[in-house]
């Protein structure tokens, strides 16, 4: 009786124990993440960071998906450099949409010297991934500015919202038109998981979409992922460039370096 | 000659009256007919048999245990029925419906499950306490909710996503405890058990990926099985 209470007792621990660390699990699907705001707290600290930057160098990349080996290479690869003042990830964080997966991608990624921002994917969106996202990521349309540059990031995954939900949100895009006098900046890049004329994008509205985006101050290029492939088009053949990115399964990342008169590029593989 | 053929026609009546009495005490043979009680009492021993037979085949419906299982992605709680069999009751089989509270902006849903245990080994601990040191086997879950599938909706086309969002198969593997409510008759008894398990797509994810330990990906539950039969 005695050896039976030792091993009630040990039951007991172990499902305590289990309550702390997410063990006990309802659904794979359930909303149930230990990170809160990761994108907020990353943006304020580029903001800060970048702040009195001319010249700034950042990492676009996406697409993680299921390729935990290759990210944490690639967290290896970026940490072992000086010169990266930021990571934008292009969304697909995760293949199934879990929450599961929204950690260990994130245990991966916060091992970064320097922060990473994520944007939605469709696969992120998956189950109840958009409400994983909105809770340890945040807002599906926001923006930051790095040094001069303000970097517009829009949710364009609207065949996951059946085309019934503003995606493109041409509201956000209009208000990133207003200039704030407490937080300057002379030139806007955007970013995108889907690209325009993909079969995620709503293209319909897709020549409006550039509209919006032209008349965002001084856009010098935009970037998107999704296709895992790199890409550098112009979808639109009015001189804006869209710069998509490999897939993490493929070892390499994009460089982009911007200064106040012009930007560069490389493909870094590891 | 007359007399004769009267005779004759006498003897082969009085034969075939006098047979007849002789004839139902002999088990009737195949193509005679029958005489009407012989076909009701046929008839009644027939029907008591397929009755018999068709009580035997419900009754072996007629859920054996109740359970109660707490997580094991598979809903916060699940209520379930379900069979045991085999020599030693090493197999069972259980049904389960799981109640999934409303995930942030979600409503609250259904999940079904079908549950397959192999439980190979019983030891006696002594007085009324059975162990069950190791359990296991697979189960099936159905998330019932508009915002999953099994199939991938039209939109999507062919092929986009190759995975179901509301159907999951699970392994796991885990321990139980017995305790007999009586000694002897009736067989009625609480189990308590708990498991590890882990569902296909976080297995798939473990197995192509150094990154993904196996404590990554386990999810525990426990819960309490009432056997009533």
């Amino acid at each position: 009786m005695k050896k039976l209470f030792v091993r009630l007792t040990g039951i007991c621990g172990i499902l305590l124990g289990a309550l702390g660390c997410n063990l006990l699990e309802s659904h794979p699907y359930e909303v149930n993440v230990n990170y809160r705001d990761l994108n907020r707290q990353a943006m304020d600290r580029i903001e800060s960071e970048c702040s009195r930057k001319s010249t700034i160098r950042y990492v676009w990349m996406g697409d993680t998906h299921r390729w935990y080996d290759e990210t944490e290479d690639f967290v290896k690869h970026v940490n072992a450099r000086q010169d990266i003042d930021f990571v934008l990830h292009g969304g697909d964080v995760t293949d199934f949409g879990l929450g599961r997966e929204y950690e260990w991608i994130h245990k991966t990624m916060r091992k970064l010297h320097v922060p990473y921002v994520a944007l939605i994917g469709n696969h992120d969106i998956l189950g109840n991934g958009l409400d994983v996202y909105e809770k340890m990521y945040g807002d599906l349309n926001f923006s930051f500015i790095a040094g001069t540059v303000k970097f517009v990031c829009v949710n364009t995954n609207a065949l996951e919202f059946d085309y019934s939900y503003a995606v493109p949100d041409f509201g956000f895009l209009t208000r990133e038109r207003e200039e704030d006098p407490g937080r300057p900046f002379e030139q806007t890049v955007v970013a995108m998981h889907a690209n325009p004329y993909g079969e995620q994008f709503n293209n319909n509205v897709a020549p409006v979409f550039q509209g919006h985006l032209r008349r965002l101050k001084n856009l010098r290029f935009c970037m998107h992922a999704h296709a895992h492939k790199l890409m550098v088009t112009d979808f639109f053949e009015d001189g804006i460039t869209y710069y998509g990115c490999a897939a993490m399964k493929d070892r390499n990342y994009l460089v982009f370096t911007i200064t106040p008169e012009e930007y560069s590029y490389e493909v870094v593989y590891y | 000659m007359r007399w004769c053929i009267i005779k004759y026609r006498l003897y082969l009546t009085l034969f075939f009256f006098g047979a007849v009495p002789l004839s139902a005490a002999v088990p009737p043979e195949y193509g005679k007919p029958l005489s009407e009680e012989e076909e009701a009492a046929t008839r009644q021993a027939r029907f008591e048999r397929n009755t018999d037979r068709y009580m035997e085949f419900w009754n072996g419906l007629i859920p054996r245990y109740g359970k109660v299982q707490f997580a094991g992605g598979m809903g916060l709680f699940s209520l379930g029925i379900g069979w045991d069999y085999g020599r030693s009751s090493q197999w069972e089989t259980d049904l389960f419906l799981g109640y999934l509270p409303k995930f942030s902006g979600d409503k609250a849903s259904l999940t079904f499950t079908l549950k397959q245990n192999y439980i190979p080994w019983d030891c006696t601990l002594g007085g009324r306490w059975h162990l069950e040191p190791l359990t296991t086997g697979l189960y099936i879950n159905k998330l019932t909710s508009r915002n999953f599938w099994g199939r991938e909706p039209e939109k999507y086309g062919s092929s986009y996503y190759r995975f179901s969002t509301n159907t999951r198969a699970s392994i796991f593997l885990g321990q139980r405890l017995t305790y007999l409510l009586h000694e002897g008759y009736p067989r009625r008894s609480l189990t308590f058990f708990y498991e590890f398990s882990t569902c296909d797509l976080y297995l798939i994810t473990c197995m192509t990926n150094r990154a993904i330990d196996l404590t990554d990906i386990l999810v525990l539950s426990f819960g309490v099985k009432f056997q009533f039969l």
